[in-house]
């Protein structure tokens, strides 16, 4: 075959080999190009450990459905009440807006939440339902992992039970986040509904080996598989100088981890802080503390981090936040030890001064100490959040472990038959949106294992779309912020929410901003006359004349050969990636041959 | 015949030109490319002041006249926005979808005034005074002796503050922690600078932050700041002047190390190959303070920006500071401070 030959027959594989087109008809695809296709083409989607399918709801929002909007969140990442307000937000570090030369990234988790906040009162949960299996799975921990994994196994039939050790489930969304960033009456809710098919709840009941717990041996004996999601409940210890035990942030007062603070804080107890108070850690919980020291009373407080605010994990909007809130950022410095007074009561903390390194196998940036470059800072409170690991000692069965952490099989299986594991449990602190991806991932695993085979599978949803959707003055609209309380209204209560939420119309303006990239723009070859009008419109370097397209190992696409030469050119290509489906390709051609279709990942029954 | 190293230099600016014209002086062969955001040419943003004394010809500002930048084979590129840098590739990326590939890449690209976070929502009510246009829009603004409320107080902005209490208008300041920024004041000399700054006829609120700008009520002027302790101050214009934040936005993917500006050695180069940086917005590493420091004021940045230009070009010289930082009172209670000097 030649390139030309090549070119022309793949302008047409894929989706389009289905069949006579008409604007509306459906198609299921398994065909590796399509799949791939979607991976490479909805960078925001692929980004969601959920496998949230983004321009679907932000397209079910401009058609003014937040209900629709809310259900396709629902069926990928379970609590879109919940991750609309907190999540760590992925999919917009990888959206096609915030490609440089295109903008800002569309505000997505914020139309989350929108879909959320607008849905009609009254609004209908809908859920695929399986008819019972008859088999049982106890899920230890109501955390995001938990509570999404016996969620996916309850809709697929499996009697669920969850056990809490605390009193209320919730997890890290309970007991670490405070309420002004997650009020607690959608936590409730949006738990209930996840809940709701009939899970039980078992909570205050520890698991363990003490009195009135119950051991994972008899889980074993009464379930016929376990989940183990109960997350990193210990607080990573502070390294300092001369204190080889890791014990003196338990030994000096007005020193705690942040972990503790917060835990405490949400049980009810009463905490206080100093005026000045000094968080160490660069992550969501030290953020966390330092705005709920602003919330106590402190007045001068400052985050102190090992690296700079370039590299650390939280997102721009609550560094900004904090930094509104009076909250100081200071970096590359290291905590080397606490300074107490005779009496024993801390009255600084001594640094080293660091420079950045270069990168850590996690992908984080190294801090290095330089030698003689310590320095003190005066502070009456310190706050230590550098991090929380698994605790594994409540299990009466060993389970094998790697460095810490327990090894799965395919699946999600532990060492031990019948025991599964999920969440930050498995891979350490991470994120809600990847203990619910996790969850919702071992569930499936737990689901095949019971049933002996795979009921469900991944396939893309093709549909004919009649026309563009978006309009290219859609391209200029500035990223819309979403409204928030003035500080000093904020600061005056740990309960009063920060973020007050899109309205309807600015959830309308930003929705116009997604460049729907699930949509594929396509040329059908045979109809082309080479007219190259749609090139002479083309807003970016979109369109592109080839002379044929690499194929991958697994079957998708790769990268198109370009060629200036007429007598080369196989095909005219629109590049997907570049191309911001303003539709001025689709209105300009003379004969109609640019099609438009609509790719959805989702799942089928096998 | 070798091809003529291509030099891109992000920002025209003090840092930025004067890079330019020493990279032309020792190497007469190379491409130079000097890259700004401005619609003009290099001009002296100190000398902005001087549009409240009359000088209202953009013309009168410049240095050297654009027909220059031909003679000396400097490419301006104007109106120019740079919204990725590729260290791998060593290019350019421009708003307007334009790459530009460098040989060496040196960094001038300042910074821009910080606004407080706590008053980040009242932007569109205040002016700012980065650029000739900016000062242009402030002095139309601004009804024959009126009054500017001044939030902050660099030295920047206290510079334009001398200068309008000279040409007839009235000045309210409102102190924040950035007040006499770069300069770090103790209390005490924070309070001969403020009582100097009151002789000369500003009206200085010290004791509560601004929190909040609003529109001026029907028949007062056009603009209202509100102190935490519920103070209200009218004036017809509202500048804050609260130091600078450098640009760095564009360098994220670089390949450069980042703190607040780009880190850089002494001889100015960044942690990327064949990336230099200069002027505001790097932060230069002292051995003997133990960190890196940023260097402000006039004089450093030109020489900054002439120094990278040596060492992009095969010198190997390291950054002394030409100004030592300091500000006073002469005998007559006038502030001085180095930063003005240039």
């Amino acid at each position: 075959m030649t390139k030309h030959d090549q070119a022309r027959s793949e302008s047409q594989a894929g989706s389009v080999r289905h069949g006579a087109r008409q604007p509306g008809a459906v198609y299921y695809s398994d065909d590796p190009r399509d799949i791939g296709w979607v991976r490479e083409n909805v960078p925001c989607q692929t980004a969601c450990p959920a496998g949230t399918n983004i321009p679907a709801y932000i397209w079910a929002i401009m058609d003014e459905a937040p209900g629709d909007s809310y259900e396709i969140n629902r069926e990928a990442n379970v609590l879109p009440g919940i991750l609309g307000r907190v999540c760590s937000r992925p999919c917009e570090d990888e959206c096609r807006h915030g490609w440089a030369g295109n903008g800002d990234a569309v505000n997505i988790c914020h139309l989350k939440r929108a879909a959320a906040d607008l849905k009609h009162s009254g609004h209908r949960i809908t859920e695929s339902l399986y008819t019972p299996s008859g088999k049982g799975v106890a899920v230890i921990g109501a955390g995001p992992a938990g509570v999404a994994a016996a969620h996916d196994l309850s809709m697929l039939g499996h009697d669920v039970t969850i056990f809490e050790r605390e009193d209320e489930p919730g997890g890290m969304l309970r007991y670490g986040i405070p309420e002004f960033r997650l009020p607690r009456d959608i936590l409730t809710v949006e738990l209930h509904n996840a809940l709701r098919l009939g899970v039980e709840l078992k909570t205050g009941v520890g698991i363990g080996n003490g009195e009135g717990e119950v051991s994972l041996t008899d889980l074993r004996r009464d379930f016929d598989a376990v989940l183990i999601a109960t997350g990193c409940m210990a607080a990573t210890k502070l390294p300092l100088k001369d204190d080889p035990d890791r014990q003196a942030v338990e030994n000096t007062g007005n020193v705690e981890y942040g972990f503790d603070f917060l835990f405490d804080l949400h049980r009810g107890a009463v905490k206080t802080v100093g005026k000045r108070v000094a968080v160490v850690g660069a992550g969501f919980t030290a953020l966390d503390c330092a705005r709920v020291a602003k919330r106590l009373g402190a007045e001068d407080i400052t985050i102190h981090i090992r690296t700079t605010e370039e590299y650390i994990t939280v997102t721009r909007d609550e560094i900004f936040d904090a930094k509104r809130e009076n909250v100081n950022f200071r970096g590359l410095r290291t905590p080397a030890a606490l300074q107490t007074d005779a009496h024993g009561n801390l009255e600084s903390i001594e640094f080293v001064q660091n420079r950045l390194g270069g990168w850590r196998e996690d992908g984080r940036r190294k801090a290095i100490p330089i030698e003689g470059s310590q320095f003190v800072e005066p502070c009456d409170t310190v706050l230590v959040a550098i991090g929380q690991q698994a605790v594994h000692d409540f299990l009466d069965t060993e389970i094998e472990l790697d460095w810490g952490n327990p090894v799965l099989r395919d699946g999600g299986m532990t060492s031990l038959e019948g025991v599964f594991a999920a969440g930050d449990y498995v891979y350490g602190a991470s994120t809600i949106i990847e203990a619910v991806g996790h969850g919702r991932e071992i569930a499936q695993g737990i689901d095949t294992w019971l049933m002996g085979r795979q009921r469900r599978k991944e396939v893309v949803r093709i549909t004919e779309v009649d026309g563009p959707v978006r309009e290219r003055s859609f391209d200029f609209i500035p990223r819309q912020h979403i409204p928030a309380e003035p500080v000093g209204k904020r600061c005056q209560s740990l309960t009063c929410e920060v973020e007050t939420g899109f309205d309807s119309d600015g959830a309308l303006e930003e929705a116009k901003r997604c460049y729907l990239c699930n949509l594929n723009y396509h040329i059908e070859v045979d109809n082309c006359i080479f007219c190259r009008a749609c090139i002479e419109v083309a807003p970016k370097n979109c369109i592109k004349l080839v002379e044929g397209v690499d194929i991958n190992e697994d079957g998708t696409y790769g990268e198109l050969q370009e060629s200036g030469e007429w007598n080369n050119v196989g095909a005219i290509w629109i590049d997907n990636n570049e191309c911001i489906r303003c539709g001025a390709c689709y209105y300009v051609c003379p004969t109609k041959c640019i099609s438009i279709t609509r790719h959805d990942l989702v799942t089928r029954d096998v | 015949m070798p091809t003529p190293r291509h030099h891109v230099i992000i920002g025209s600016g003090s840092a930025g030109f004067g890079a330019a014209t020493t990279l032309r002086a020792r190497d007469p062969d190379c491409r130079i490319s000097l890259v700004t955001l401005s619609s003009l040419p290099f001009y002296n943003r100190y000398d902005l002041p001087d549009i409240f004394r009359g000088r209202h010809d953009w013309r009168d500002l410049l240095p050297i006249m654009p027909a220059m930048y031909d003679e000396l084979g400097i490419t301006l590129r104007r109106n120019s926005r740079v919204v990725d840098v590729n260290g791998t590739a060593q290019s350019v990326e421009f708003a307007h979808r334009e790459t530009l590939h460098y040989d060496s890449l040196l960094v001038c690209a300042g910074g821009r005034g910080y606004l407080p976070e706590i008053l980040s929502d009242y932007r569109p009510l205040m002016h700012n005074f980065a650029s000739f246009e900016a000062a242009m829009e402030v002095h139309t603004a601004l009804p024959k002796g009126g009054t500017v409320i001044m939030l902050g107080g660099d030295m920047l902005g206290l510079d334009l503050a001398f200068t309008l209490l000279d040409t007839g208008y009235k000045v309210a300041l409102v102190t924040t922690p950035q007040t006499f920024w770069p300069h770090r004041v103790d209390d005490q000399l924070r309070g001969k600078l403020v009582a100097a700054l009151e002789a000369k006829g500003a009206r200085v609120h010290g004791d509560s932050a601004p929190v909040a700008v609003e529109e001026g009520l029907p028949g007062a002027p056009a603009r209202r700041v509100i102190l935490q302790d519920g103070t209200e101050i009218s004036g017809d214009v509202v500048m804050p002047f609260c130091g600078l934040v450098p640009a760095v936005e564009f360098m994220l993917s670089a390949g450069v190390d980042i703190e607040r500006g780009l880190l850089v050695r002494p001889d100015l180069r960044t942690t990327g190959e064949n990336i230099w940086a200069a002027g505001d917005v790097c932060q230069i590493w002292s051995d003997s303070d133990k960190e890196y420091r940023f260097y402000h004021g006039w004089r450093n940045v030109r020489e900054m920006g002439e120094l990278a230009a040596r060492n992009m070009t095969g010198s190997d010289e390291e950054f002394v500071a030409e100004d030592d930082g300091r500000i006073w009172l002469d005998k007559g209670s006038n502030i001085c401070s180095t930063f003005w000097e240039h």
